[in-house]
């Protein structure tokens, strides 16, 4: 037993008591915690790292925050637009003016649904459709001041003989501004106001259009008087309904269903569209709601892949302070202190960017993103709107992203004891408390391998972890370059194959329509539909006859409800290279692409404003990716749909057709109709695709220069020892960087056709659910070898950086160990 | 007394590789009292002062803390003496940290400070984790760290980091200083002048010294001098007569 200097215990300790007494107590200093101090300097010692992390995450989330918030403020001021300007709940087209009975007799009828009975008040939504002398094709409607009212965007509504108003976005395409004159048909009109047609959000000249076209077809209104100037011949008689009452509970499609059997016992439909199916009302709300689904996909996949660097960061940072944290443990700070002092640098960053992101967001990037939807649709004007939802998901969800991933990580790694910190033994404890103090061996590595190679090996293993979030990132960088430099690609291979792959030249749709033999009044048909046909026939050599009919794809049979065109060919058709014979059904390649149908598969379809479904077995799959068809012998079709032998839709031919009346010709399907989708897209998105491939590219230097920083940073100190050994910069960067840049190279090599792949199928879920028509996802291989390139000079960049780093390392840093 | 302990055995491995690093040491420590431990690498000194500091766990017996845990609110039992005494092996972790925090200051042979907080900051953060912190700034005359305080780690040299890591683990104002190896990467002189340091520490504050070294010829300025071999105590010798650190030589 030891004993004290002292001999009585008690008076010892008395004593002592007394001693710190007197001793003056610094209290104060319990209050601050002088780890504070360390920030700032942490900060400015890693300033490059941090400042990049910052840029990155202030832009991501500036680039959501101001995206959700034009997206938000544009919903808003959308779906208030069904009120503010009355939108219809409908419309429907009939050959010819509805008489004041039917008028009367369809307003009457009463649809009952769950004891509550509807009806629908119609109004004239009349217009007359020409293309123009530039090609363009303009859809003229009265003013209208009950229904579907316009939005003005600039100038004045028409308030003279002469006066009109022209759709925004298609004035903006083709350069046409307040003051111009515009002829349409015989009469010159002069533009006063730029305006939204609230119907016409998106503009799809017909609801079966791949995409809308706001380039070569616009809307535009006009007063009574000069629309009253156009004859009977030449308007579409279309008529808009709301129902009455406006407030349905009832499921939109049942009641518009009903509603469409009892107009159709009524009168002949040429075309019968509820709102709910109507692309150029709905399409641009699915859009905006789409869109914001993939901003925020894009921002959590940002915002781990930042968390992710911030792990290996703090990995990095416990393990060469691990002395210093031993030290701290064993004098006595708690664990959570400890976690709590490495989290706050991250998360301030974080929430530093997280709030410099809003303000960009709300400033600047809010009006690039509206500016996109508006260079898109034609959207009535919005106020901006305080987004609570979008402040939630761009600064309070990442931030606790963040604060989860940073606690668990720190919470598992400072999880080891004291006395393994002061050993830097950082291997996860096995037993509670207690650990061996015994390392196990490292990879077993033959010596038979060169020791430059086992060098560079163990440089991988070592960063393993950095190397796994490096190919994370370099997949999602890649993903994003490979969207901003395929898309055009696709298009513009769309457009060039639409060029060799077209049936003809010149489809003409005629003014025929197409009555069937079970219906009344057969021999007044008969003689209409001679006389049409006769009315319509063609000396054109090149011209060749076709039928054709809808019909639907029945909903819950594909991801999407559209109107599959049949077309009935004759004999040995000079346009369809195919050997149809009678009884079989063919189908285009782009409906068994987008329905995945395969020769021998059952399909089935349905009219499309009535139940009644018919099925066929495919026999063949024609290579036409121009829509989506199904072809058949005319007299197969005639005989399918219970139509007139004779009866005569329109015309294949390589030439134009002259001798047809204007008046006879419904539509013309030519290159530019069947590009549309493409040439939109192009439009809508080609000007975005670059921002993509610059926010790509500044994705990837980003996590290379990060994650081969911390490379080089934890071994530093093996740096600096191998240059007191004699090493040159040169071999250093050969041990150091060359891991790097073979793991890169790989890490490329991989990650291109695994987003191939990826991009592949996000491309074909994409048109089957959300876009009407079909495009061959092919892109040139060429594309490859460039984002390979691209990819290859990043590094290079940031190789560059990273080697002067090296040579800055000194070589005291080896022999003064402050730690 | 402060501090007892009671045959504490610890080992390492398993099997074949167990290896026995302390087997069945006791000993009692008075508060006050400079206690030395002598011994060749392998001796099993550090293992030991790590199981005092409660960064390490002893594979059984007893070690015990008096007159200190009513005051770290540890789970206490009476002890022969009629005090409350707290017993490390029953303590959890926070318990363990707690007590760390309460009564034990660290000093190592590497000094382990923290780069980017200067000298002071660097004491401070001793200062912070106390409840009765002595004077900073007094701390800093004592060590003669005054002039340097606003230097950081790798402006100074090792005996003033040392000296720096000395003053963080005194400005606690702990009931024990546990030292290991404080001078085993300074030279002669330095080493003299952190010994000066630690014996004044013990001298002014009554602060109870256990100190780990190889070093024999530190031995002559304890009041014990415990030499261990192979796990075990060899030796222990009542030095009553101290010779002051500035008059070791070795």
């Amino acid at each position: 037993m030891v004993k004290s200097c002292c001999t009585n215990t008690e008076e010892t300790w008395q004593s002592y008591i007394e001693m710190k007494m007197e001793m003056k107590i610094e209290k104060t200093a319990r209050k601050r915690n002088p780890l504070k101090h360390r920030y700032l300097r942490s900060l400015r010692s890693e300033f490059g790292k941090y400042l990049v992390i910052f840029l990155l995450l202030t832009f991501t989330i500036g680039l959501i925050s101001g995206f959700l918030v034009a997206d938000g403020s544009m919903i808003i001021a959308y779906r208030e637009s069904f009120e503010k300007y009355n939108i219809e709940d409908g419309n429907f087209r009939t050959d010819e003016e509805i008489s004041r009975t039917n008028r009367r007799d369809i307003e009457a009828y009463r649809v009952t649904l769950s004891s509550r009975s509807y009806s629908i008040r119609l109004y004239d939504n009349f217009y007359v459709e020409k293309r123009m002398e530039d090609g363009n094709t303009l859809r003229l409607f009265q003013f209208r001041d009950e229904i579907n009212r316009l939005c003005l965007m600039d100038g004045s509504f028409p308030e003279k003989q002469g006066d009109l108003v022209l759709d925004r976005m298609f004035a903006e395409n083709n350069g046409i501004r307040i003051g111009d004159s515009i002829r349409f048909g015989r009469y010159d009109f002069t533009v006063t106001g730029l305006v939204a047609f609230p119907d016409y959000s998106a503009l799809f000249q017909d609801n079966s259009d791949a995409m809308f076209d706001a380039l070569r077809f616009g809307v535009a209104a006009v007063g009574k008087e000069d629309f009253a100037r156009f004859h009977a011949d030449e308007l579409t008689y279309c008529y808009s309904w709301k129902y009455v009452p406006a407030e349905y509970a009832e499921e939109e499609k049942i009641l518009s269903d009903r509603i469409m059997e009892d107009i159709a016992d009524e009168i002949y439909l040429e075309d019968f569209l509820p709102r709910y199916l109507n692309q150029a009302i709905q399409f641009t709300g699915e859009d905006m709601g789409g869109d914001r689904a993939m901003m925020l996909i894009l921002l959590y996949i940002v915002i781990v892949i930042i968390a992710f660097v911030f792990v290996i960061t703090m990995n990095d940072t416990i393990a060469r302070e691990a002395a210093v944290i031993g030290t701290l443990r064993a004098s006595g700070f708690t664990r959570s202190e400890l976690v709590r002092h490495y989290m706050a640098l991250p998360l301030i960053v974080t929430l530093a960017a997280a709030l410099a992101g809003n303000i960009l967001g709300y400033t600047y990037f809010k009006d690039v993103c509206a500016g996109m939807y508006y260079g898109s649709y034609s959207l009535p004007t919005y106020v901006t709107v305080w987004n609570a939802e979008a402040f939630v998901l761009t600064t309070i969800v990442p931030f606790c992203i963040m604060l989860v991933t940073t606690f668990l990580t720190l919470r598992s790694r400072l999880s080891l004891s004291p006395l393994q910190f002061l050993r830097k033994d950082l291997r996860p404890q096995r037993d509670g408390r207690k650990e061996t103090g015994r390392r196990t061996a490292g990879l077993c590595l033959s010596p038979r391998i060169p020791f430059p190679v086992r060098f560079r090996l163990r440089i991988f293993f070592q960063n393993i972890g950095n190397y796994a979030i490096l190919f994370i990132g370099i997949l999602f960088a890649n993903l994003l370059l490979l969207f901003g430099m395929a898309l055009p690609a696709v298009l513009d291979r769309y457009q060039a194959s639409m060029r060799d792959n077209m049936l003809c030249e010149y489809q003409y749709f005629l003014n025929i329509p197409a009555y069937k033999k079970d219906r009344d009044y057969e021999f007044d048909k008969i003689l209409t539909s001679t006389f049409l046909r006769l009315s319509s026939m063609t000396s054109e050599k090149s011209a060749e006859a076709f039928t054709s009919y809808t019909l639907r794809i029945p909903e819950g049979e594909a991801l999407r409800v559209e109107n599959i065109t049949v077309y009935g060919i004759k004999k040995d058709s000079s346009y369809i290279d195919a050997p149809i014979a009678r009884g079989e059904t063919w189908i285009s390649a782009a409906y068994a692409d987008k329905c995945r149908i395969h020769t021998g598969d059952t399909i089935r379809l349905k009219e499309p404003f009535e139940d009644k479904t018919y099925t066929f077995t495919v026999d063949g799959i024609y290579d036409y990716m121009g829509g989506l068809c199904m072809f058949m012998r005319t007299e197969d079709l005639c005989s399918t749909f219970g139509l007139f032998d004779d009866y005569t839709s329109g015309y294949f031919s390589d030439q134009p057709i002259t001798d047809i009346s204007r008046d006879m010709i419904a539509t013309v399907v030519d290159y530019d109709d069947l590009v549309k989708i493409s040439r939109q897209l192009d439009i809508s998105m080609g000007g975005m695709m670059i921002v993509v491939d610059i926010f790509a590219v500044v994705l990837f230097m980003i996590l290379l220069y990060l994650l081969s920083r911390i490379v080089i940073e934890k071994n530093a100190h093996a740096i600096s020892m191998t240059k007191i050994l004699g090493c040159t910069d040169r071999e250093i960067a050969g041990f150091y960087m060359l891991t790097t840049t073979i793991a890169t190279l790989l890490m490329l090599a991989v990650t291109i056709p695994a987003d191939n792949a990826i991009m592949h199928t996000i491309f074909q879920y994409y048109l089957a659910a959300r876009m009407t028509g079909w495009i061959t996802y092919d892109i040139p291989r060429g594309i490859f070898l460039k984002m390979f390139l691209l990819g290859a000079a990043t590094y290079l960049a940031v190789a560059i950086l990273e080697l002067r780093k090296i040579r800055a390392i000194p070589m005291t840093d080896a022999l003064k160990d402050v730690m | 007394m402060l501090l007892e302990l009671k045959d504490i055995r610890k080992s390492y491995g398993a099997g074949e590789n167990r290896v026995e690093v302390l087997r069945g040491i006791s000993l009692a420590v008075e508060r006050g009292e400079f206690c030395v431990l002598l011994g060749p690498s392998g001796s099993g000194k550090s293992t030991l002062l790590n199981i005092i500091g409660g960064i390490d766990t002893a594979d059984s017996g007893e070690i015990a803390i008096h007159d200190s845990a009513a005051s770290a609110g540890e789970k206490s039992v009476s002890s022969a003496h009629g005090r409350s005494a707290a017993r490390l092996a029953s303590m959890t972790d926070r318990q363990l940290t707690r007590y760390r925090r309460e009564h034990l200051g660290y000093v190592f042979q590497m000094y382990n400070l923290i780069p980017n907080l200067t000298v002071r900051e660097n004491i401070e953060v001793g200062a912070f984790l106390s409840r009765h912190p002595l004077d900073v700034t007094e701390i800093l005359h004592t060590l003669g760290l005054y002039e340097h305080r606003d230097k950081f780690p790798n402006q100074l040299s090792g005996g003033q980091q040392q000296r720096t890591s000395i003053g963080r683990a005194v400005v606690k104002n702990p009931d024990i200083l546990l030292c290991d190896e404080p001078t085993g990467a300074l030279d002669y002189n330095t080493s003299r002048e952190i010994l000066r340091l630690i014996e004044r520490v013990n001298r002014e504050y009554r602060t109870t010294i256990i100190m780990v070294t190889h070093n024999e010829a530190i031995g002559a300025m304890a009041d014990t001098i415990i030499r261990l071999r192979d796990g075990m105590i060899r030796d222990r010798i009542e030095n009553t007569a101290r010779i002051p650190a500035d008059r070791l030589e070795w």
